[in-house]
């Protein structure tokens, strides 16, 4: 197993504690700001109920025997009289005769729109309260000393036996690599496309020797299962996405940009993520990185949540770990479907990353630490590389298939 | 030396841009008072000529004016309130602009201040390796 030039982040460098909590109090202050706000509305509403009432029960008697106050402290018997005449306000200073019933119904008018505001209000407090409740996770998190490590994406053979033994070893790392700063991404970009490119040459010369990749047919047969998944969050997206990158090579960083900016860009629908997964699954390498996207592809796709990017970090974040789990089983599968068809890479890639995208974003499901693939896979030789190409799924990806198996030789020696 | 007066201007400097990105901040705070009453009144206007439109011609609609109450003909009462919610729509409109105005000033400003900042961080870096 090859751990790469990893980095180790603790979690509580990314998103300091306190900063956390500060995030919380600032929110939950705002929240507190709406809860006023929506209990001077409901005030008003209880008023207004009350003068629909008496509005009403007014004309009833022609004349109503009251005590009128005088002044500040005093009070006269009365006589309440033309009982049925009404002068309503109708607003900024203007008023209208009316009966009973028609100001009954000014007034009711007025209610409904004092009830749309408080609806309008209270969609904000639950959005608030959603916020409040991401950073009170993040700042959990920070605290328990969870721990990101992010790894470059080594090309290395992909071995089923591998992947489950990563599975098992990482815990939340890998899960956590997804929060990579999406500032790396652009450098990482160039640093691969490079890479890339020179691994390509090499596979060519090299792909000539590893024509025997064995293929595994329960991986492969998962990965179909997998792909099936994916493939119903990415239509179109992802194979035209797959041609097109395609050309890219296979490499691990890759993935984990396109993961990252497809978590950068929560937002984003999900053809947009799924473009980005896809241009990440050509680069699909046994890396870590490479696990993560299966890993996501492996859960269910889930509708994009429109959060923030706050929330898009931690719904990645989680969905990490839930991506985890599923990948657990979608990694061997994925990646002997890599090895397996060199050109076929891009399609694996391809359906998971949109799936992963959308599932990034929104699952939240919980980390299955057992689950982890922390990203070491140990290169097989010739049998990773056919099962690779066989079982990568059916995008047009027609680039050189002997990138990926190269690059898996590369890693053998 | 010329370094301390270099830092202390560039101190001066950074204490000046400060100074008027807070000036900016606070416009910004306060156009978006002025904004949110304008749209309470917009609102409002538009409910009361809604109530109007529904009022039958011969109701009696009176003006608050101080502490008196003048009968107002109806269709003098529409023309007023629809004219003063054309009023407020160009007032919010305005307020917009100034505001956009407002924002980039500020931007611009933020990164004036990070500059001087940046010089003088080198500066004591340069000062303290001297």
């Amino acid at each position: 197993m090859v751990s790469p030039r990893g980095e180790v982040t603790p979690f509580a460098s990314l998103f300091p504690v306190d900063e956390a909590h500060k995030a919380v109090k600032r929110v939950e202050e705002k929240i507190a700001e709406k809860q006023k706000e929506m209990d001077h509305l409901k005030e008003f509403i209880a008023d207004n109920n009350s003068i629909i009432n008496l509005v009403s029960k007014l004309p009833e008697e022609l004349h109503h025997d009251i005590m009128v106050p005088f002044g500040k402290a005093a009070f006269f018997p009365g006589r309440l009289i033309h009982t049925n005449e009404f002068v309503v306000l109708l607003g900024e200073g203007y008023y209208a005769e009316r009966t009973s019933k028609q100001t009954a119904d000014i007034l009711k008018r007025r209610g409904k729109a004092l009830d749309s505001q408080v609806e309008s209000l209270k969609a904000n407090i639950k959005d608030l309260k959603a916020e409040a409740s991401f950073f009170d996770t993040t700042a959990s998190e920070a605290a328990e000393g969870l721990v990101e490590i992010r790894e470059d994406y080594v090309d290395e053979d992909l071995g089923e036996e591998h992947f489950e033994s990563a599975f098992q070893g990482k815990g939340e790392s890998p899960g956590l690599n997804e929060k990579k700063h999406m500032v790396e991404e652009d450098d990482e970009y160039t640093r691969l496309m490079a890479r890339l490119d020179e691994l390509e040459r090499e596979e060519l010369a090299a792909e000539n020797d590893d024509e025997s990749i064995e293929d595994d047919p329960v991986a492969n047969g998962a990965l179909e299962d997998g792909n099936e998944q994916k493939e119903q969050s990415n239509t179109i997206e992802s194979d035209t996405v797959n041609s097109e990158h395609f050309q890219n090579a296979i490499s691990g960083d890759l993935l984990l940009y396109q993961t990252h900016s497809m978590q950068r860009k929560p937002q984003e629908q999900e053809k947009i993520e799924d473009v980005t997964a896809e241009a990440l699954c050509n680069k699909y390498q046994s890396d870590l990185s490479l696990k993560d996207e299966q890993n996501r592809t492996g859960s269910t796709i889930q509708p994009l949540p429109k959060a923030e990017n706050l929330s898009s970090k931690s719904s990645t974040h989680e969905t990490k770990r839930h991506l985890h789990n599923e990948k657990a089983s979608v990694l061997p599968e994925g990646k002997i479907e890599a090895m397996s068809s060199a050109t076929q890479p891009v399609h694996m890639q391809s359906a998971r990353p949109p799936s992963n995208s959308s599932k990034t974003e929104a699952s939240q499901s919980g980390f299955d630490s057992s689950k982890a693939f922390t990203g070491s896979i140990v290169e097989r030789s010739t049998d990773v590389l056919t099962a690779k190409s066989a079982t990568l799924p059916p995008s047009d990806s027609q680039s050189k298939p002997s990138r990926p198996v190269s690059r898996f030789k590369m890693q053998r020696r | 030396m010329a370094s301390p007066a270099a830092v202390r201007e560039l101190q001066r400097d950074l204490e000046n841009k400060a100074n008027d990105l807070s000036k900016i901040q606070k416009d910004i705070a306060k156009n978006h008072q002025v904004r949110k009453k304008y749209t309470i009144q917009l609102g409002e206007n538009e409910l009361v000529l809604k109530e109007l439109e529904l009022l039958k011609e011969e109701a009696n609609v009176y003006k608050l004016i101080g502490p008196v109450l003048v009968k107002q003909d109806l269709a003098e009462a529409n023309a007023n309130v629809r004219k003063r919610i054309e009023y407020i729509s160009a007032e919010l409109k305005r307020l917009d602009a100034a505001v956009q105005d407002l924002e980039e000033k500020q931007n611009s400003k933020r990164e004036a201040v990070l500059k001087v900042q940046q010089r003088m961080q080198a500066l004591q870096a340069g000062k303290a390796k001297a």
